[in-house]
């Protein structure tokens, strides 16, 4: 080998070295990973109210009335906005597959708050609208529309998905308590 | 020998003189448009320069008058609350405005007298470089307040990314910092509202505007009528110095004025009003010059979707990164689409070519339907007439414009 030969050699191994040794930089770009303060929802943590007076005291049956909707977290969990559910209380009549029976409760039921179609935090409404002529949940920025008597079932708009439906029941206290993992994932999807 | 001298010896400021301070500068109203988006980024790193002074990148809570808030939002309300901070900073975010609105009047007069045609391919797909990073460093700035508007764009935004086929989770992770919102994210667009993008505008427009110089500015299409054809290459305005140097200084204070002006009395971005984030989502509208994608993605119904090379291309993917990538595309292979033979000296009249003429004012009629689009609620209209808008529109305005430039005579003849 010449020298020509090498010092270019050396150059190229150089450049090489230089950027393999800046991978490990690159990779911590990810940001931290969901650690242990940012706990995930599980069964048997109970639902407190995420705003307002209320806020952090648990939601219970009398909490609200028919046709109305907080938002809530799991209790202690309010670090994960992916916690983030709105918790309504609806005709136990009126509620059919596909939602899961089991985890509602005297016709509460919750949801993931996190709209399926780009994040935004989805808001109920009981007056009825054209495309919705019943109690629903809708995403305040791109119109989404779901049905929360059947599963969060899209009913119009952009959503790919409906909403994660979260399992719940109510304890001796009159409590709303989370009885089983979101249906679905939760939020947008890749 | 007095101290100008001195200078002018050492540096040998005489040939650099010579050289380039007697560059013919073509004037024409419509030549001005760049420059006002230069001097409105000079005015952006002015008053970002003063507000970075005060301004704390940080999501910590702190508990201030009003309950716990996080610690950026507290300090713009505390620049808000002197009365020049409060004019900087919505002198800060005009300029951004005006600086977005003046880079697509003056990508649209490229577009209409055919400036793009060879040899300044590669200044258009600069220019449109310079759009896109533009509207990137507005989106990193746009958190950096830290209220409720803030949040819940930049929440979209990390939806949008997330929705990307194939790498949109990585891609959404790397770019803020994990799951938004997470307190990684401010430090994070703070580095790239002040840092990287300002550093990556400098680099972009110092090597567009070299090119610009080496290459000439066209002349206005008038300007063929009085000269002899070999002599097209050859180039008449009025000199660098003093005579475009003043106009430019002229024009660099009237758009300090109009900044000002309008953030004397037009309020923009008022945190406070918004307040701190908060887990509901507010009703927001993004920026104008985001609108027409905000409209696509209220128009892309969530039934359509489909699968391509294992990923699942969903209604948000469709509607702020298809609709838009297809456009976008679009515009940056416009000077191959539309191909000139020989080096163009003179701007072309806009109705020179019906054909250009037709499918520029189509795509603009389209991002306005688009932008309608958004406005469907308020307008009381349904998704399938903005649809029905949106394709009608711009057919009709391509048809027309081609028609009435006389598009049909010319195929014909």
């Amino acid at each position: 080998m010449d020298r020509r030969r090498f010092a270019d050699w050396s150059l190229k191994v150089g450049i090489g070295a230089a950027i393999a040794s800046a991978i490990p930089g690159v990779l911590t770009l990810r940001g931290k990973a969901r650690s242990a303060a940012t706990k995930a929802v599980e069964p048997g943590d109970r639902l407190v109210f995420a705003l307002g007076q209320n806020a952090g005291q648990p939601v219970t049956r009398g909490g609200f009335s028919q046709n109305e909707a907080v938002l809530a977290y799991p209790e202690g969990k309010s670090d994960n906005h992916e916690n983030l559910v709105l918790v309504a209380k609806l005709d136990p009549a009126e509620l059919g597959p596909p939602l899961d029976m089991t985890g509602t409760a005297e016709g509460v039921v919750a949801y993931s708050a996190i709209c399926t179609h780009l994040g935004c935090t989805v808001r109920f409404s009981e007056e009825p609208m054209d495309a919705a002529p019943f109690p629903h949940i809708h995403c305040p920025c791109h119109s989404a529309l779901f049905d929360p008597r059947h599963g969060g079932v899209v009913m119009g708009g952009p959503a790919p998905r409906p909403l994660p439906q979260l399992p719940v029941r109510l304890n001796d206290k009159g409590e709303v308590v989370v009885s089983g993992p979101f249906t679905s994932p939760v939020g947008v999807k890749a | 020998m007095s101290i100008g001298g001195w200078v002018t010896g050492r540096l040998g400021l005489d040939r650099l003189r010579a050289k380039y301070l007697g560059k013919p500068f073509p004037v024409h109203s419509t030549f001005f448009l760049g420059e006002i988006a230069l001097f409105c980024f000079v005015v952006l790193v002015g008053t970002g320069m003063y507000l970075a002074l005060f301004y704390e990148p940080s999501a910590a809570s702190i508990t201030g008058g009003a309950g716990p808030m996080p610690l950026a939002y507290a300090s713009i309300v505390a620049i808000d609350a002197t009365p020049f901070g409060a004019l900087v900073r919505r002198m800060h975010h005009w300029a951004a405005q005006l600086m977005i609105a003046s880079i697509v009047l003056h990508l649209m007069r490229i577009y209409f007298t055919a400036s793009y045609k060879k040899p300044r391919e590669v200044n258009w797909i600069l220019g449109l470089v310079l759009l896109g990073a533009t509207i990137g460093a507005s989106f990193a700035g746009y958190l950096l307040p830290y209220d409720q508007f803030s949040v819940t764009a930049t929440a979209i935004g990390y939806g949008i990314a997330r929705s990307v086929p194939w790498v949109g989770p990585a891609l959404a992770d790397y770019g803020f910092a994990g799951a938004f919102p997470s307190p990684s994210s401010v430090p994070r667009f703070f580095a790239y509202h002040v840092v990287w993008a300002p550093l990556a505008l400098s680099g972009l427009i110092a090597l567009h505007l070299v090119i610009l110089l080496k290459q000439k500015h066209t002349e206005p299409a008038a300007a063929r009528a009085v000269r002899a054809p070999a002599d097209a290459h050859l180039i008449e305005g009025v000199p660098l110095w003093p005579q475009q140097a003043s106009l430019m200084a002229v024009l660099m204070l009237v758009v300090i004025a109009v900044t000002a002006v309008l953030s004397a009395f037009l309020p923009v971005h008022p945190s406070a009003f918004y307040g701190p984030p908060q887990p509901i989502t507010p009703e927001v509208k993004p920026d104008w010059y985001l609108l027409w994608v905000y409209g696509a993605l209220r128009l892309i119904p969530g039934g359509l979707s489909f699968r391509f090379l294992g990923a699942t291309i969903g209604s948000e993917a469709i509607g702020a990164m298809l609709v838009p990538g297809i456009l976008a595309l679009a515009i940056v292979l416009v000077p191959w689409l539309d191909r000139g033979t020989s080096s163009l000296y003179y701007a072309e009249s806009p109705t020179a070519s019906p054909r250009r003429l037709a499918f520029g004012l189509a795509v603009v009629t389209l991002f306005l339907a688009l932008s309608l689009a958004g406005f469907g609620a308020e307008l009381g209209l349904g998704v399938p007439v903005l649809w029905v808008i949106t394709l009608a529109a711009p057919l009709l305005v391509w048809w027309g414009s081609y028609l009435l430039a006389g598009g049909r005579r010319g195929a014909g003849a």
